[in-house]
């Protein structure tokens, strides 16, 4: 473009969006929310042999306040389901939701008195990975969704407005 | 079972020596005792549940220290028990070990609905507090002398029973109402 030929080799041009989507997907900081079996697969899609850290999602950071993306991976009861929410409430914005595996997503086999039908009821999650539990391949190609998902946001205070928006809905 | 009973000829291999000793003590208490395949089983009656552990706990040559496990099981379903011990309908079951013998033992005593209320044993085995809370949570069986007798597994605001028989699986609603404890949501 014109304005790179007159600066020269040293500069490119291109959005914002661009520039800080491309930051956000490639370092997500994953808070890990396991409470049973699932999140034994998570920690064995962070582990070596599926390394996460290909996606340059590995940097686990058990504080809310350190973390933009929370994997669900477990069974949510009644009696978690304030605790999840508190800690997603924490997380600073921006932030997205992997609700992993078939209880998390829906109960799964567990329709039971106790447990919450999916989190969905209670939090706005952005991708589900079906499964019981899911192979750490799915959670990788969950990860890769949601930096599609990054990728095609804008930094604009619109974005904040939806999420504002999809949270009064699931709860106020 | 049943023909050993009625056949005079056949002598019977001596009791256990636990099992001897509370007959001694305990005699009109002891209901049942049951001897699965070397597994040693006594029901006893509620009103001397407590005596009867402090003194398995306490007597020098029995010495059953370790408390393995409290548990319940509810009989409503199972017509056979609950007419054997007087329409009672759950069973609160002790598990003892011996460290010093290698033995063990489990004593179970009936509960009957119209009396909810059984002695706790946290005052003989601390580990008891825990379980019996369990106990209370899922069946709600009470447990006099228990020093914090509350909800350990369920929220605190949980009503009903779940272990139950006649609770229902899918709960009493508690899972569609549930809204963080805030109305209008
Ligand atoms: S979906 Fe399956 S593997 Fe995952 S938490 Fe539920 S039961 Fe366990």
């Amino acid at each position: 473009m014109g304005l790179e030929s007159k600066l020269g080799d040293s500069f490119i041009t291109t959005t914002i969006d661009k520039v800080v989507n491309w930051g956000r997907k490639n370092s997500l900081w994953p808070m890990p929310f396991g409470t049973a079996c699932c999140a034994i697969e998570m920690m064995a899609t962070l582990a070596t042999k599926f390394d996460l850290s290909r996606f340059g999602a590995e940097a686990i950071r058990f504080s809310p306040r350190q973390s933009d993306l929370m994997i669900v991976s477990g069974r949510i009861s009644i009696k978690m389901m304030p605790v999840l929410r508190k800690i997603y409430d924490q997380m600073p914005e921006p932030k997205w939701v992997i609700s992993m595996g078939a209880c998390a997503s829906c109960g799964g086999v567990f329709d039971t008195y106790t447990l919450v039908q999916g989190v969905d009821q209670f939090i706005p999650v952005d991708v589900y990975v079906p499964g019981c539990p899911p192979r750490p391949e799915d959670l990788i190609d969950a990860v890769m969704q949601i930096q599609k998902l990054i990728g095609d946001e804008t930094v604009s205070v619109a974005r904040m407005a939806k999420r504002e928006e999809i949270s009064q809905a699931t709860l106020g | 079972m049943s023909e050993e009973q009625t056949d005079a000829e056949v002598v019977e291999p001596p009791e256990p020596i636990v099992i001897q000793q509370l007959r001694e003590r305990f005699s009109d208490h002891i209901l049942t005792v049951i001897d699965q395949r070397g597994e040693l089983s006594v029901v006893v009656d509620k009103d001397a549940s407590f005596q009867v552990l402090e003194f398995l706990k306490v007597d020098f040559n029995l010495s059953y220290d370790f408390l393995v496990d409290v548990t319940a099981i509810d009989y409503s379903q199972m017509e056979d028990v609950l007419i054997e011990y007087g329409y009672a309908r759950y069973m609160v079951v002790y598990h003892l070990n011996a460290f010093l013998t290698n033995e063990r033992l489990r004593v179970k005593v009936p509960v009957s609905e119209k009396d909810f209320t059984i002695k706790s044993v946290v005052a003989l085995w601390n580990s008891a507090n825990w379980l019996e809370r369990e106990i209370y949570d899922m069946f709600g069986i009470n447990f006099d002398g228990h020093p914090d007798l509350r909800r350990i597994l369920m929220p605190d605001d949980f009503e009903g029973f779940p272990l139950r028989k006649d609770y229902p699986l899918r709960g009493r609603g508690e899972r569609e109402k549930f809204n963080f404890g805030r109305e209008n949501v």
